[in-house]
């Protein structure tokens, strides 16, 4: 017997993956564009008068992104004028092939469009730098070229802010990284749905609260066209078992994916926490919370021939390039070794802690010295704080 | 789009490979055993690195007073096994710095969740009793179902009643078993959780109730829980899947003070699952096997217990997992709300529900109004999205019903039965999920209804003299 619509007395045509209610087509188009609608209003993302530039990919986020929101933008009169942006990474038969989708789009939506490419930025296509340093940390490099190419592009069109296809389960999946990651800082940021307000063009995410597959749902009932190929230069392993461990939870209880952004949501970190300060940056005036944005240092890497510079979180790079910078030589030569590289920093952190406390006594025990569990304490402290500076080597 | 972020790349380092021949750290003997990150310890050292950790983390907290009565939370697993074995000795007159509290222990079965017959659940309790009674401690046994006859509060005055089954000696354990109503209660409440993640999680709820309620009743001022940081990792991760972000830090901090007068405390939270593992081996601490509901069953039977696969699969790669995971939870901090209208009346953590518009728990509602209520349809270009109480909502044949008449507030009346939305109205975020899962919340246990019913009441009377406070945010306590 064929289930009829939860809303009107159409036959339904599928179940919400996140409500499990059976809808028709017609009124899953609309629930899913009523949602949008509703994040866009409750987070006031849209000022009447302003130029809203959509991060379009070509892939199924943006394309329906750009779809939805060109149609509530004339249901709702917004008043924005929406424009598509694209970044060309120079990935051969990867981003070529998108931007072709992207390019069709702006026909069919009949929208500006911009792409600024990775070559003309920064002087490097992807597939060059994956020449130079291998498959490992192509992914660093893309994510923070990506992020300011966007901005770049953004300011050369003179828009106000930056919408991205973002999703409720990239949200989450970043959620569970940073717990994995003990990362602090970007744990409470991630789910703010719109970032970069102070100097930084706003940036913010209207399907935040938008499953993934309820997007491939309606691009596929509404025969959206959309590139569906992942990079080839795929991301890092670590980020993938996070994200199948929101697919298996979801199949366990399938409100899990806005659970989670709602445990994100209502987080409280400790005051006495420090999180980092925004500045900006040096050399390019890009938003920065070190002297030099990552992108600039990445690119120092790559021109100088040290392509791991700024991967991980090596302060030991950092201070290194700064020298290398104060001195204005030549150091195309120079090349840090592995072992000589984890010594040092175990040798700064081992003083550092043998001279900073040695002579305290210890409080809880009667142990009368500096007790060995807090010895062990400090050392493991150490060791991770070390850790991610170790990954790449 | 490719979703990777600036700098959300960077993995934890992977596991090293391990030497063969280790030597201790501190002392060059050969080594037994690697903690967390790389440090190989020697059987000596080893010992005297976890007694250390475990005095100096009751010693820094500064919680425990000289003399104060705690009660010990034993489930006869590895963890809290090592708990007791190090608080016997550090109660001992070897021990250096002796400690000074006065330990009491308790056990509480839940053969009943698992459906265990009552030999079953005989054979464990005298299992767990008779480690317990080893100890000289004073000892409780108490059984999951009995959580369903509490009273909203427990009186500390209300001397030795009848329904506290204090039982000290193995001959009075049937006495125990007495409990069939309770029972019988429990598994139909049981049944209609159509999940095993929610029926976890209440399980959960109700062991800390029987927990509180027999402190207070016993005149303990702390409970103290063998959790492990493994176990509170993958609590930790569990809070964050089933949407108890805000609860995070109480549920994995040394001191979790949600219920007023009672502290919880898990004084060895920095031990790893492997070091309670040596410990007890090393010291031929004796522990008792008894399955949960999850036991033996595929990793997606729930989530705490997907989680847990998660976790330790993780661990084993990446050995920083369980310690990245903590270092999360240390940061973080749950607001302490000052009136107890504002605690969930199921797991009491404070309520995490007053949320600005722009938020997921209002895009959830919002999505299931969107989807289930026609009369949104229709009103396309409005945006009040107010349900219309009819055809396939959700609300409907939920009308509020009748008291039984005593206008002052005090009604007492059995049929005045809680719709969902005032059940749901007293709960967090969680706990509302939980619920979803209950087919009817009528099941729930007496003292959280009875909790519910009275925040009603109070609503009520509330709503009445509104007019005439002052300060409508004043509330008496
Ligand atoms: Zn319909
Ligand atoms: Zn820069
Ligand atoms: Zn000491
Ligand atoms: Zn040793
Ligand atoms: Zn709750």
């Amino acid at each position: 017997m064929p289930i009829k619509c939860n809303l009107c007395e159409a036959g339904a045509i599928l179940k919400r993956p996140k409500t499990g209610d059976a809808l028709c087509k017609n009124c899953f188009y609309f629930a899913f564009e009523e949602e949008v609608h509703k994040t866009i209003t409750d987070a006031n993302l849209f000022v009447r008068g302003e130029t809203v530039a959509i991060g379009a990919s070509g892939g199924k986020d943006s394309t329906v992104l750009a779809y939805v929101l060109k149609a509530l933008n004339q249901r709702y009169d917004y008043g924005v004028n929406l424009v598509l942006l694209s970044v060309d990474e120079g990935i051969t038969g990867y981003r070529d092939d998108s931007l072709e989708t992207v390019k069709r789009n702006q026909q069919q939506y009949d929208l500006p469009l911009k792409i600024v490419s990775y070559e003309e930025l920064y002087g490097w296509t992807m597939d060059a730098i994956v020449k130079q340093i291998g498959l490992k940390n192509n992914c660093t490099f893309c994510g923070v070229f990506r992020r300011q190419a966007l901005d770049r592009g953004a300011i050369l069109m003179k828009v106000d802010r930056i919408v991205t296809g973002h999703n409720a389960d990239d949200i989450a999946e970043t959620v569970i990284m940073n717990v994995l990651r003990g990362d602090i800082g970007r744990l409470q940021r991630c789910t703010a749905i719109t970032t970069g307000t102070e100097g930084a063009l706003p940036r913010s995410k209207p399907f935040k609260y938008t499953y993934e597959k309820e997007i491939v749902m309606y691009a596929y009932f509404k025969k959206l066209d959309y590139f569906s190929t992942e990079c080839i230069y795929s991301p890092n392993a670590y980020r993938g078992f996070a994200r199948a461990y929101i697919k298996d939870l979801e199949k366990i209880r399938p409100s899990a994916i806005i659970d989670i952004i709602h445990s994100g949501e209502s987080l409280s970190v400790k005051k006495a926490v420090k999180l980092p300060t925004q500045g900006t940056c040096e050399r390019c005036g890009y938003i920065s919370s070190n002297p030099l944005c990552k992108a600039c240092i990445l690119l120092e890497g790559l021109n100088r021939g040290l392509p791991r510079l700024g991967i991980g979180k090596s302060h030991k790079e950092r201070r290194k390039l700064n020298e290398m910078l104060a001195q204005k030589e030549e150091a195309g030569n120079e090349k840090t070794t592995p072992d000589n590289s984890r010594e040092t920093t175990e040798n700064a952190s081992s003083e550092k802690s043998a001279s900073g406390s040695s002579k305290q006594k210890c409080e809880n025990c009667s142990c009368g010295q500096k007790c060995l569990a807090e010895k062990v304490e400090d050392l493991q402290l150490d060791r991770r704080k070390i850790d991610p500076a170790l990954i790449d080597f | 789009m490719c979703s990777v972020q600036e700098g959300e790349d960077v993995s934890p380092a992977r596991k090293e490979k391990i030497v063969e021949e280790r030597t201790c750290m501190k002392c060059e003997k050969k080594a037994v055993l690697v903690t967390r990150v790389n440090d190989a310890f020697c059987k000596e050292c080893f010992m005297v690195y976890v007694t250390h950790k475990f005095r100096a983390a009751i010693g820094k907290s500064k919680l425990i007073r000289d003399g104060e009565s705690v009660l010990v939370g034993v489930s006869g697993g590895q963890a809290s096994s090592c708990l007791l074995h190090l608080i016997q000795e550090g109660l001992s007159g070897r021990a250096h710095k002796k400690l000074r509290f006065k330990p009491g222990l308790v056990f509480i079965d839940e053969g009943a969740t698992i459906g265990m017959s009552a030999e079953e659940r005989l054979a464990n309790c005298t299992q767990v009793l008779e480690i317990m009674e080893k100890t000289g401690f004073p000892c409780y046994l108490k059984a999951l179902e009995q959580a369903m006859e509490l009273e909203k509060e427990a009186f500390t005055n209300t001397a030795d009643q009848t329904d506290t089954a204090s039982v000290t000696s193995v001959e009075n354990l049937t006495k125990l078993h007495r409990y069939d109503k309770a029972e019988e209660e429990l598994l139909a409440l049981m049944d209609s959780l159509k999940s095993v993640s929610a029926k976890e999680d209440l399980i959960k709820s109700l062991r800390q109730k029987i927990l509180i309620d027999l402190a207070l009743k016993k005149g303990y001022s702390k409970v103290m829980l063998g959790d492990c940081s493994t176990r509170l990792a993958v609590q930790l991760l569990t809070d964050i899947a089933q949407g108890r972000g805000a609860h995070v830090a109480m549920d994995t901090a040394f001191a979790d003070n949600r219920c007023n007068d009672i502290t919880i405390v898990r004084p060895i939270r920095d031990f790893s699952s492997k070091e309670v593992a040596m410990f007890n081996i090393l010291n031929n601490v004796p522990s008792v096997f008894i399955p949960r509901i999850t036991t033996k069953a595929a990793d997606s039977v729930s989530i705490e217990h997907l989680t847990e696969r998660f976790v330790t699969g993780l661990q084993a790669e990446y050995p920083s997992t369980t310690s990245n995971i903590m270092r999360t939870g240390e940061k973080l901090h749950t607001e302490k709300k000052s009136s107890s209208e504002n605690q969930c009346a199921i797991c009491q953590a404070p309520l995490d529900t007053d949320v600005p518009p722009s938020s997921a728990l209002s895009a959830v509602r919002f999505s299931e109004t969107v989807s289930r209520c026609s009369s949104v349809t229709l009103s396309i270009f409005s945006t009040d999205t107010a349900c219309c109480g009819g055809g396939t909502c959700q609300s409907e044949g939920q009308k509020e019903s009748e008291c039984c008449g005593q206008g002052d507030g005090s009604c007492q009346s059995k049929e005045s039965k809680l719709t969902r939305d005032e059940v749901e109205s007293a709960l967090c975020y969680a706990c509302r999920l939980l619920i979803k899962d209950l087919g009817d919340v009528s099941k729930l246990p007496k003292h959280i209804l009875d909790d519910i019913s009275q925040r009603q009441r109070r609503t009520k009377m509330k709503s009445e003299i509104e007019d005439f406070l002052l300060d409508p945010s004043n509330t008496p306590d």
